[in-house]
């Protein structure tokens, strides 16, 4: 055979699929229950780069024949991706409402409607496929939660594909597939890599040492067919070299080309090329011919990133510099439609043009923040103002604030702290005494939830002197606002009450409805939180103009207002709904800001409501995100979950808890905190700690009526000491439980819907039945050390035959295995000969032989490592 | 990541079967455990067969009480646990 057409066959052979029968299954399956049941479902499939997901999805959609069901998006590995890219690859072929909606900027919610209705009334089941997930922008992150969910509307499958080995732990993705959690409607498929067999019958058409092969690419799809294809004598040591094999065998001029498209890439247009290589269609064909490239219609990519990027990196900075100029010359003109800013961007930062950077960066930055992509706004205004040193003060100023407030966003506080603190600056510079104002108390904010109250309270106090005096206008409404609030945080509701009642009476003056909204949800949530229910009222009709003007970031806070307030007076149905109100509204409205506090807060509701699995998951997925206050929350309901249950380590959460609570200075951080801990100690029966642990909460101005308060009395109590209750707080259940009454006590728990809290209470009492109702009820709970503490007061008391615990779940045994069967099975499992099993056993070696062919029948296997997988896939091996 | 001493009550013993969980919730199993990050490393079951005592690698007592509920097991007692070795010291 010559090399040529040896070369041939193997490109054909390393193309085939091999191993990937059982994920096609999965895919089929999938398809077949969508169409069956009209019911959608989500498909995520992982891998690492070169796993083959790209090349999975084609071969599915091939083999279902038809292509125009099927609807394909892509991310793509730019600086700061398109905002909504891969909708905007589907915006074409899915046509109608969406590809309208998209061109007119709509928010991530309007989107995802529109996609789930056009994907409605096709008479066939869709396939969604949306690539490379990895990179996706937080736009189409959001749209993507909301799409998820919904799928099951329609007769569609969406899957989406990842590379799992490139998500951090706090990857916004990772953040979302946890959110997604297990349902019947998603399915998790990923690629492992080739086995040595798949391998060595990839290498044999080359005549390739198999075991070098696999050895160096760990069965790697994409490595294996680069390696092979490479022709090279000596094997090369990394991806990157291999695909540099490849490319070397390309005359001078095509790996000009290769380089071309590597920078104007991902998807390369054919015009553009023309504009950035002499001859380009000319030395396309060999470019294709050699497998590194694929064309589809009027533009070429790289068949995977990988090798784009490998090429990419081999370009010499001079070069490289040139072809990015090229493109970003060739782009702002295009032959057809508009220029593509977040291309422009691109390239212009790639060109290392200061001019184009300040001309387009800023742009698409803006655009990216309008479609709610704030991580990619902020990353464009970052790269503006690397070159804005020359800018007018003015315009540098202008660049930090907006970079400042899209950080606010996605919860970086320190970021964006940072950069107002230095727009400020540049207002100082300039004298503008207004805009110092505005700014600072924006940043006295930034300070606030950063952690420190008391510095953000002084800025926030000199912000609105400053402004005072020179406006009647928004800015001194904002700056009232921002000092009734934080006098709010200090515990101090009558001085918020008069800051709040000036920015409202100014307001109305005004007439400006985002002023009026804004200082009414101010002044009523002051009201709402000592107690008013006319405060409610207030933060209700707020919503409600709110809504109707389209003043996003005030519903959602608005919902945050009542469902914290709400919470901490135990009012757990009212805040419940508002959590989930405000849940719904933020999702796919860039209102992240609220998103992850809101779901701590739903966690601690859960706890309150003795879901002790709901509360721990919310507050997983809430400690999936880096924001500051929503941490404390999630992280004592988790080592209140722990505590409770008698787990392991309640205290790393409670540590870290405490440490994020103290600087904040704040009772309504600290005061949860420390009850928390005192309870966790009381559970672990160290009495005599609960006083030090009370310790940081003590100092502060207490309130009658509040919770917070009455729960530090409660537990002093518990520990031993003066409780020192809070006037007027005798009907608060705690304060019942320590006046004797627990009875009383307890009822109230039950009608505020707290079982944990109910059977607690009841530990208090004298009374035989009502302890043995206690022990049942926290042992239904899972509560082992509330529970351990019931019992050991009844047999105190002399009781007996006390229930050691609720009747455990068994589980099923499908195969049917006897007892005897299932003690051999494992051993069968790990290996061991007849022989060792009998010995281990103590039974004749004949016994075992029967054993193992029953075994081996009743499993429908042939094998003895057959029996082992089939028994691992029962879980017949992981049921002890 | 730490370690877990799982200790689990049957108290029909573990034999008993009470309903047909069939194969194909079974089969997810695996796939649980791993999606968790949850890894079963061995387990020692009383000779009455009503009481295991389970060793898993699990990066929280949370996941562990997860990959149960999802593989129907109960749950009496978790313990984070580190190897004594008596034969270290001789």
């Amino acid at each position: 055979m010559s090399t040529s057409t040896q070369s041939a066959a193997a490109h054909r052979h390393t193309s085939a699929l091999l191993e990937r029968d059982r994920e096609l299954d999965q895919l089929e399956q999938c398809l077949q229950r969508v169409e069956a049941s009209s019911s959608g479902m989500l498909a995520l499939v992982a891998g690492e780069a070169g796993a083959g997901k790209t090349v999975l999805l084609r071969e599915f959609g091939e083999r279902k024949g038809s292509r125009e069901w099927v609807f394909q998006g892509f991310c793509e590995p730019l600086s700061a991706p398109r905002p909504l890219g891969p909708f905007l690859d589907l915006a074409d072929a899915v046509g109608g409402e969406m590809r309208e909606l998209l061109s007119a900027g709509a928010k991530p919610h309007a989107i995802a409607s529109a996609l789930v209705r056009e994907l409605d009334d096709r008479g066939r089941a869709s396939l969604v496929v949306l690539e490379d997930l990895q990179w996706a922008d937080e736009a189409t992150l959001d749209v993507l939660r909301l799409a998820a969910r919904r799928v099951v509307e329609v007769s569609a499958l969406m899957v989406v594909t990842y590379r799992n080995d490139e998500l951090g732990p706090w990857h916004p993705l990772r953040v979302l597939i946890g959110e997604l959690g297990a349902r019947q409607t998603l399915v998790r498929i990923s690629l492992a890599p080739l086995s040595f067999e798949a391998v060595a019958a990839l290498a044999a058409p080359f005549g390739a040492d198999a075991e070098a092969v696999y050895a160096r690419t760990g069965g790697n799809p994409f490595f294996v067919s680069e390696l092979l294809a490479g022709g090279e004598a000596e094997l090369p040591e990394t991806v990157s070299d291999a695909v540099l094999a490849r490319a070397a065998r390309l005359a001078k001029s095509e790996r000009g080309l290769l380089e071309a498209i590597s920078v104007a890439g991902p998807q390369a247009e054919l015009w553009l090329l023309d504009r950035l290589v002499p001859d380009a269609r000319e030395q396309l064909e060999q470019c294709i011919a050699s497998g590194m490239i694929v064309s589809s219609g009027d533009s070429v990519a790289f068949r995977h990133e990988l090798a784009r990027d490998a090429v990419a990196a081999a370009i010499s900075d001079h070069r490289k510099l040139a072809l990015h100029a090229a493109a970003l010359e060739a782009l702002a003109s295009p032959p057809r439609g508009e220029p593509d800013l977040s291309r422009l961007a691109h390239h212009a930062a790639g060109a290392g043009d200061r001019e184009a950077v300040l001309r387009f960066v800023p742009e698409a930055a803006a655009r990216a923040a309008k479609l709610g992509a704030h991580r990619e706004a902020a990353s464009l205004y970052e790269r503006a103002l690397r070159d804005a040193d020359d800018l007018p003060l003015e315009s540098r100023a202008g660049l930090l604030e907006r970079r400042a407030a899209e950080c606010y966003w996605f919860t970086d506080f320190e970021a964006a702290e940072q950069s107002q603190r230095q727009a400020l600056a540049c207002y100082r510079q300039l004298g503008e005494e207004l805009r110092q104002g505005a700014a600072l108390s924006w940043l006295s904010n930034l300070v606030w939830e950063t952690g420190s109250l008391a510095e953000a309270q002084q800025m926030a106090l000199q912000a609105a002197e400053q402004v005072e005096r020179i406006s009647t206008g928004r800015e001194r409404v904002a700056a009232y606002i921002q000092v009734a609030q934080l006098e709010l945080a200090a515990e101090r509701p009558d001085r918020a009450h008069g800051w709040a009642l000036r920015a409202s009476e100014l307001a109305d003056e005004l007439g400006r409805p985002r002023s009026v909204v804004g200082a009414m949800m101010t002044l009523g949530w002051v009201e709402f939180f000592t107690g008013e229910e006319a405060g409610l009222e207030r933060i209700e009709r707020a919503i409600e103009m709110a809504e109707a003007a389209g003043f996003e970031g005030e519903v959602a806070g608005a919902h945050v207002i009542i469902t914290r307030t709400a919470a901490r007076q135990r009012r757990y149905d009212l805040a419940g709904r508002h959590a989930h109100a405000g849940l719904e509204y933020c999702d796919g409205r860039d209102i992240d800001v609220w998103r992850y506090y809101l779901i701590a807060w739903q966690s601690k509701l859960e706890l309150a409501r003795g879901r002790w699995d709901d509360a721990a998951r919310l507050a997983g997925i809430s400690l999936g995100e880096p924001c500051p206050f929503a941490r404390v929350h999630a992280l004592v309901a988790l080592g209140l979950v722990r505590a409770r249950r008698g787990d392991p380590d309640p205290w790393t959460p409670l540590d870290e808890a405490l440490a994020s609570a103290l600087p904040r200075g704040e009772f309504q951080w600290i005061a949860p905190v420390a009850a928390a801990r005192a309870e966790a100690a009381w559970l672990e029966g160290r009495t005599d700690a609960i006083g030090s642990e009370l310790e940081p909460a003590l100092g502060f101005p207490m309130r009658g009526n509040d919770p917070y308060a009455t729960a530090l009395a409660y537990w002093r109590w518990r520990g031993g000491l003066e409780p020192k209750c809070p006037a007027g707080s005798e009907q608060d259940p705690l304060l019942l439980e320590v006046a004797g009454r627990w009875a009383q006590a307890a009822d109230s728990w039950r009608r505020l819907g707290c079982p944990y809290e109910a059977a607690l209470a009841l530990i208090a009492s004298d009374d035989d039945a009502a302890l043995r109702e206690s022990l049942q009820k926290l042992q239904t709970l899972g509560a082992r050390p509330a529970a351990a503490i019931a019992a050991r007061r009844l047999r105190e008391r002399g009781a007996r035959g006390l229930p050691r615990g609720p009747r455990s779940r068994t589980r099923a045994n499908p195969a049917g295995l006897t007892t005897r069967e299932l003690e051999v099975l494992p051993l069968l499992a790990e290996g061991r000969r007849n022989a060792e099993i009998a010995e281990r056993l103590v039974v004749s070696q004949r016994t075992v032989d029967h054993h193992v062919s029953a075994i081996l029948r009743k499993l429908d296997v042939r094998t003895r490592g057959e029996a082992a997988a089939e028994a691992t896939r029962l879980g017949l091996l992981s049921q002890r | 990541m730490p370690r877990y001493m799982v200790q689990r009550t049957f108290p029909e013993g573990l034999q008993i079967s009470i309903a047909n969980g069939g194969a194909e919730v079974c089969g997810a199993v695996i796939e649980r455990n791993a999606e968790e990050g949850v890894t079963w490393v061995h387990s020692y079951v009383s000779v009455d067969k009503r009481a295991t005592f389970c060793v898993y690698d699990a990066p929280s007592p949370e996941a562990v009480r997860r990959t149960a509920a999802r593989n129907q097991l109960p749950v009496d007692r978790i313990t984070q646990v580190r190897v004594l070795d008596p034969y270290f010291y001789s």
